[in-house]
């Protein structure tokens, strides 16, 4: 885009122009902006309504004791001195960190693998299978995936188990015990999630110019060491892309737990938006909810200026 | 900064926005509330009955909007099926429709919601129950006191109960036989019901569990707390329901009675109940009873219908449920629970509550009295997809096609054994089994792990019983 476009949605005013009216826009591009508002308004009142008032208003309803049936009460900084003292909310944060961290990190390993694989050598309908079923399962309802997945995942009759019996391993408490729960939970999540990233990585290795893998095969570079220091430089800007997504959802992570262990054994696999819900719509209490919505908000959003942050060093634009 | 000079224009230009928003906040603030009532035709004058969805098919909604319309042409009804997977879930979906200003007149609610809407939401159904007493006489009459009574909160009744279920043991045919094991007696033990899960275990293969329960207030440890003699929290009656009572009970049936239960004082150390725990971890060590696992046993019909589990607890719903399943009337079959201190058992019953906030509570009651008719429950439990709280209505007909054979141990529960009660469920419940749930999880990972599970349940629960709901 060009800079002479720019005043059709804010005009320019020189820094030394006096206010008294010189620099007034003209009918024509009154005409423009008007246009241009009316184009971007249903997006602004969409963004406004469904995301600027909610967050305002749950930072508002923190502040507050409210149980749906009564009016709410002023609380100040009680319900968030409460959500400091309650050790399932501590554990929420604990669980959700740990989750984000294993679960990002192998949903990229995975998606960059096999974006690599495929974008290699094969033929091209081969590709587009690849592709359609790596995706596939993001399309799907996680609550649906997860309520099949608990089946298959069922220590006494699910089909996992009974694979592992096959060859000689004993049945697995994979949902039932506190040490193996979450690594159930991470990996319904990854199979679910990594075909975003996979398909990021496709689009970003495709965008990698060729002549500069063929300038670094002239230079000696082979397989894994190309890989490092050639192609995961260059993929750098989606990798970045891709995981700020990833922990922003993974720190959002909710039907997964919920459908397969209800939080359990214990706290074990319970989130921090299982807790929002749990203490809104089981326990009623909606401020001290709301105070944990706050206090995950500030989370994501220091996670991400951090990841943006950093990407500085690591990420590199050609 | 060149915008410090402020022009005439742009000041009136700034004054008329603040006073167009200035003017806009006031009139907001001074309007009413807007609610989802507000919304043009939305509120089209009918009673609106909010039921749980899954028990309430489109059926069932023909049979009560049909048969209400013939006896009240007069009241337009509109039944509101809300989906949702277990009764905690439903409530919180009817919560939000209060908190959204578009409250149903009657909700559907079970044992674990009856005293949380009796204190909050609720209206007592005593004056109207009082006024046409000698309609419902044949009902009282047909209904076990017990399933009243766990329908009145601090001397007042507020709900009729239209269903109930207890939790007796269901048992796989195939599964005794290739054991080589008769049907129980009706008195058997804690000890006869560990032999018969061993030799279920020595007759059937690796992928076979003989025991299988579902981690969750109804049917989950709390069996076995009554069996044992005791319960989660300290069970009470509360005073008054005299009026009730003497009203349309014989005297035998009024004994102990009170003004129905109360569930204070958390009690998850006491040595039963940690010899419950304890008997429950030795039975998974042993390989006889599945890990507790959270949900609403969906899959359970699956792999009991298959032989893949031999016993579970379940109440009259099952019935349906099993038939539903292909299973052949002969292939199961129910007792009670098995005795240990006591051979008290808990069920879970279910009516329609009464809001606060309904404009229509004449109508709305004379829904309630209607849904509680002999000949509307008739039609609404035709596939014995529940336990009728009439005792009139289970017969040997209704279980003809579906089963089980022993179809009588349903009522006989409360008959038989009158201290049988419902479910802990204060109105702090949904806190209270989040708790339960929880903490039964980690204290049956190993037997070690009993007493240490359980103190911190006990602490969680002093916790939340001390909130306010």
């Amino acid at each position: 885009m060009t800079n002479t476009q720019m005043p059709a949605v804010r005009p320019s005013r020189p820094a030394t122009t006096p206010a008294t009216g010189a620099a007034q826009p003209s009918a024509r591009d009154r005409g423009t902006r008007l246009l241009a508002t009316l184009f971007l308004a249903p997006t602004i009142v969409g963004i406004v309504v469904f995301t600027v008032v909610p967050i305002v208003g749950s930072v508002v309803l923190s502040l507050f004791h409210w149980n749906v049936i009564d009016s709410p009460r002023w609380a100040g900084a009680a319900n968030y001195r409460e959500v400091f003292t309650d050790s399932t909310v501590l554990v929420s944060f604990r669980n959700t960190l740990v989750f984000m961290v294993l679960a990002v990190a192998l949903q990229l390993l995975i998606a960059l693998v096999l974006a690599l694989a495929v974008n290699g050598r094969m033929p091209m309908w081969l590709r587009s299978v690849f592709r359609s079923a790596f995706f596939f399962p993001l399309v799907l309802s996680a609550a649906s995936i997860s309520v099949v997945m608990k089946y298959l995942f069922n220590q006494d009759f699910g089909v996992v188990n009974w694979v592992l019996g096959q060859v000689g391993i004993a049945p697995v408490p994979w949902l039932t015990s506190e040490h193996s729960a979450m690594a159930a939970v991470i990996l319904v999540y990854v199979w679910q999630q990594f075909g975003f990233s996979f398909l990021l990585f496709v689009g970003g290795l495709n965008n990698i110019p060729k002549e500069i893998h063929e300038a670094a095969s002239l230079d000696g570079a082979t397989g894994l060491r190309k890989h490092l220091h050639v192609t995961l430089p260059l993929l750098s800007p989606t990798l970045l892309v891709a995981t700020v997504v990833g922990v922003i959802n993974a720190l959002q992570v909710f039907e997964q737990p919920y459908v397969l262990t209800d939080g359990g054994p214990g706290d074990s696999t319970r989130t921090v938006v299982m807790v929002i819900y749990e203490s809104a719509f089981e326990q009623l209490r909606f401020g001290e909810a709301s105070a944990v919505g706050v206090l995950l908000f500030v989370l994501i959003m220091a996670v991400t200026a951090l990841q943006f942050r950093l990407s500085r060093r690591f990420v590199h634009y050609q | 900064m060149t915008d410090s000079h402020l022009t005439r224009r742009t000041l009136l230009r700034y004054g008329a926005y603040g006073a167009g928003a200035a003017a806009l906040a006031g009139t907001a603030a001074s309007w009413d509330r807007l609610t989802g009532a507000d919304i043009p035709g939305r509120d089209d004058g009918s009673l609106v009955v909010a039921t749980l969805g899954p028990a309430y098919g489109p059926e069932a909604i023909r049979t009560l909007t049909e048969g209400f319309k013939k006896v009240h042409p007069d009241i337009k009804l509109r039944i509101n099926a809300v989906q949702a997977t277990d009764w905690s879930d439903f409530f919180a979906k009817i919560l939000t429709q209060i908190a959204a200003g578009t409250a149903p007149d009657l909700v559907y609610v079970a044992t674990e919601g009856v005293q949380l809407f009796a204190q909050r939401l609720g209206v007592a159904l005593d004056a109207w129950v009082k006024r046409d007493a000698a309609e419902l006489r044949e009902y009282f009459a047909d209904v076990h006191p017990s399933l009243v009574e766990s329908m009145m909160y601090e001397g007042s009744l507020y709900q009729l109960p239209v269903e109930f279920n207890a939790a007796d043991m269901y048992l796989n045919s195939q599964v005794l036989k290739r054991a080589g094991a008769g049907f129980p007696a009706a008195d058997w033990t804690r000890d006869d019901f560990t032999e018969l899960l061993r030799d279920m275990k020595k007759s059937s293969g690796s992928q076979f569990t003989p025991y299988f329960w579902t981690n969750r207030l109804w049917g989950g440890v709390v069996p076995w707390l009554f069996a044992n003699g005791t319960n989660l929290l300290t069970e009470s009656k509360a005073p008054g329901g005299a009026w009730l009572w003497d009203g349309f009970y014989p005297s035998a049936a009024r004994q102990g009675r009170g003004g129905g239960f109360r569930w204070t004082t958390p009690q998850a150390t006491d040595a039963r109940v940690e010899e419950s725990y304890d008997y429950l971890a030795s039975l998974i060590q042993e390989g006889l009873c599945t890990r507790p696992e959270g949900g609403n046993g969906q899959n359970l019909i699956g792999v009991f219908s298959t032989g893949r589990v031999g016993v579970t607890p379940a109440g009259g719903f099952w019935a349906g449920g099993l038939h539903l399943a292909g299973m052949e009337p002969g292939s199961f079959d129910v007792q009670y629970f098995p005795r240990w201190r006591t051979q008290r058992m808990q069920y879970g019953a279910a009516g329609y509550s009464l809001l606060r906030t309904s404009k229509k509570q004449d109508e709305a009651w004379e829904f309630i009295k209607f849904a509680a008719r002999r000949d509307t429950l008739m039609r609404l439990f035709e596939t014995n997809q529940t336990t009728p709280a009439r005792r009139s209505m289970l017969t040997a007909d209704r279980y003809r096609e579906s089963g089980p054979r022993h179809w009588q141990v349903f009522y006989d529960t409360l008959d038989k054994f009158p201290d049988t009660g419902p479910i802990p469920a204060p109105p702090q419940v949904a806190e209270v089994e989040q708790v339960l749930l929880k903490h039964t999880g980690t204290a049956l990972s190993s037997r070690r792990s009993v007493g240490p599970a359980l103190r911190r349940m006990q602490s969680d629960l002093e916790k939340a019983m001390e909130r306010d709901v």
